[in-house]
């Protein structure tokens, strides 16, 4: 093991440590928060022989750039992006190695997604409240990285001693998610508001829904037709699962992300499948949505589709990983 | 702790990993109270493959990982549970002793600017309205958004109504009611709740290990001191005065 630094040169409009969340803290008040989309998070992880759960960085908006003084092993992954090493562009969604002393830019396509996600190989030193890297910006933990900040990394990475240009060093099975420029299509598990909302099941599924400039971590507010409820019976705050579609007062939707918290009793209509949430976390300003109905059984046969992907690529990836010598898992995370 | 009576709880699913449990009875307190006995006992037998839970006033979301469990087990783990588990008195949800709190509270009008005027719809006089706060007894029902304290227990003659139009940033340490309920924001940001006090206590400290003073079950008293004796205390996280309720 050793300890590298590497010095952040740019940063985007919002650059952060991320990781999957907390675990188990939502009971005491604090969202599980985390990688807005997990999917690629996880895959970056993987890609360079970290555990899933391990701390990488989250680049909204903008160029991310850092330099390494030890060669490292990278990968980026989310939304379409133009990476670069020493000027040359590189793969995504791929292990590539950043040599010491060289930069690698990431630059992504605002238009096709809003986030891309940079894991290294081993343990990134950072703060953690409640056990997780993942900022909380309502509880003061911001997690923010700025040009000239320097985060140390503990790898036992010791380069491949192969040449920039090669061609890319191992064929894994990525699941790599399609980014169209036409609208989404997340799809929705009806839940009991929907029955409170008469029309609202035909009206969302068959109108477009575009993302605005006013949503944020804890939720997207949708510009589109809804409806109201005709009652004004209160509905007493409850929790709310990830990815629910909410209608309040005002003549929009919100679908509450993962830093939600209790509802103020709005009507909810629906949840977005789990298989969808990535998406919803890569929707920025401006992207169209458009939105599906579907039932439990479908929704989760999706997501344990996409599920058992993810694990054969951690299995790939170990076995690659393991013929080149390397312990696994590389980095020891939690 | 409160040993509620009640029968069969309801099991919603919500979404494809989530499930929300609510206890119907006509009686808000008892439902209030039987949620709180509910989550306590569901979280001391927690069945395999559940993630979380988040409690509401009167609900329990469950939130679980589809790929371990099924909708249809932790429906029946909620309604075995209901049924059947003791519940776990006087310890809170992690297995610990209750604590006890006396909580320093300023009230003043700048501490409290809605002391005032939740005084005028109780038909009470501020200084009264602190009293019946001073000799309120408080449990912590549910840790709230960023881990604030949310507790049952206020006795004033009628429930206190929310604020029609929100604060937007209420500052730290600032004691608020509605209903019944108490609770201590402790980070600054908006609120609805009627502000009527402030402690000089940091209740959430995130540069500990467990940033939160206060966890369920725990007993709150306030004990109305003045602006200068607050600064006098130099207070930092509150610790508790007792063991055992």
């Amino acid at each position: 093991m050793k300890t590298v630094a590497l010095e952040i040169t740019g940063t985007g409009w919002i650059t952060t440590f991320q990781d999957l969340g907390r675990r188990d803290t939502e009971r005491r008040g604090v969202p599980t928060g985390g990688a807005a989309d997990q999917h690629s998070a996880t895959v970056a992880n993987l890609l360079v022989g970290n555990a899933r759960s391990a701390t990488l960085i989250e680049n909204l908006g903008g160029e991310l750039a850092l330099v390494p003084d030890e060669d490292v092993l990278v990968a980026v992954t989310g939304a379409p992006a133009r990476v670069t090493v020493a000027g040359g562009p590189v793969e995504g969604w791929s292990p590539l190695v950043v040599p010491a002393g060289h930069e690698v830019r990431v630059r992504g396509d605002m238009n096709r997604g809003a986030r891309v996600y940079l894991a290294v190989n081993g343990r990134m030193t950072s703060r953690t409240l409640l056990g997780s890297a993942a900022p909380d910006a309502r509880m003061g933990f911001g997690q923010n990285l700025a040009p000239g900040s320097r985060v140390l990394l503990e790898t036992g990475f010791g380069g491949f001693g192969r040449s920039l240009f090669e061609p890319p060093l191992f064929r894994l099975p990525v699941p790599v998610p399609r980014f169209d420029d036409g609208p989404w299509v997340i799809d929705v598990v009806a839940s009991h508001g929907i029955h409170a909302v008469p029309g609202i099941r035909e009206m969302v599924e068959e109108s477009a829904y575009v993302v605005t400039p006013r949503s944020n971590h804890v939720g997207l507010r949708l510009d589109g037709p809804v409806l109201h409820p005709d009652t004004d019976a209160e509905i007493v705050s409850h929790g709310v699962p990830i990815g629910a579609l909410q209608i309040p007062h005002a003549d929009e939707l919100i679908v509450l992300g993962r830093y939600r918290s209790l509802t103020a009793g709005y009507p909810i209509v629906g949840v977005a499948a789990r298989a969808s949430l990535p998406m919803l976390g890569q929707a920025g300003p401006g992207r169209e949505l458009r939105f599906r109905w579907i039932d439990r059984e479908s929704s989760l046969r999706r997501f344990a589709r996409r599920a058992a992907e993810v694990r054969a690529l951690g299995h790939a990836a170990a076995e690659a990983f393991g013929a080149l010598g390397f312990k696994e898992p590389l980095s020891h995370t939690k | 702790m409160t040993t509620a009576q009640y029968g069969a709880i309801t099991v919603e699913p919500f979404g494809d990993s989530a499930v929300m449990v609510t206890i119907p009875h006509a009686d808000q307190a008892i439902r209030r109270a039987a949620t709180v006995a509910f989550r306590d006992r569901f979280l001391a037998h927690r069945p395999h493959g559940v993630l979380d839970v988040v409690s509401g006033l009167e609900s329990l979301l469950i939130e679980f990982d589809p790929l371990r469990t099924a909708l249809q087990h932790v429906e029946y783990a909620a309604r075995l549970v209901a049924r059947w588990a003791p519940s776990p008195s006087s310890t809170t949800d992690g297995g610990r002793a209750v604590r006890t709190f006396a909580i320093p509270v300023v009230f003043d009008h700048d501490s409290g600017p809605d002391l005032a005027s939740v005084a005028g719809e109780l038909g009470l006089a501020p200084a009264e309205v602190v009293e019946a706060i001073a000799e309120s007894t408080f449990t912590v029902a549910l840790l709230g958004a960023a881990m604030a304290p949310m507790m049952d227990g206020l006795k004033v003659p009628g429930p206190v109504r929310r604020r029609a139009e929100p604060r937007t940033d209420v500052a730290p340490g600032a004691v608020m009611i509605a209903g019944t309920n108490a609770i201590i924001q402790p980070f600054p940001g908006p609120t609805g709740w009627r502000v009527v006090g402030r402690t000089p206590h940091t209740i959430v400290d995130i540069s500990r290990p467990d940033p939160a003073a206060f966890g369920t079950g725990d007993i709150v008293r306030f004990v109305p001191v003045t602006r200068d004796e607050a600064e006098a205390l130099k207070a930092g996280f509150p610790l508790p005065t007792g063991e055992g309720a």
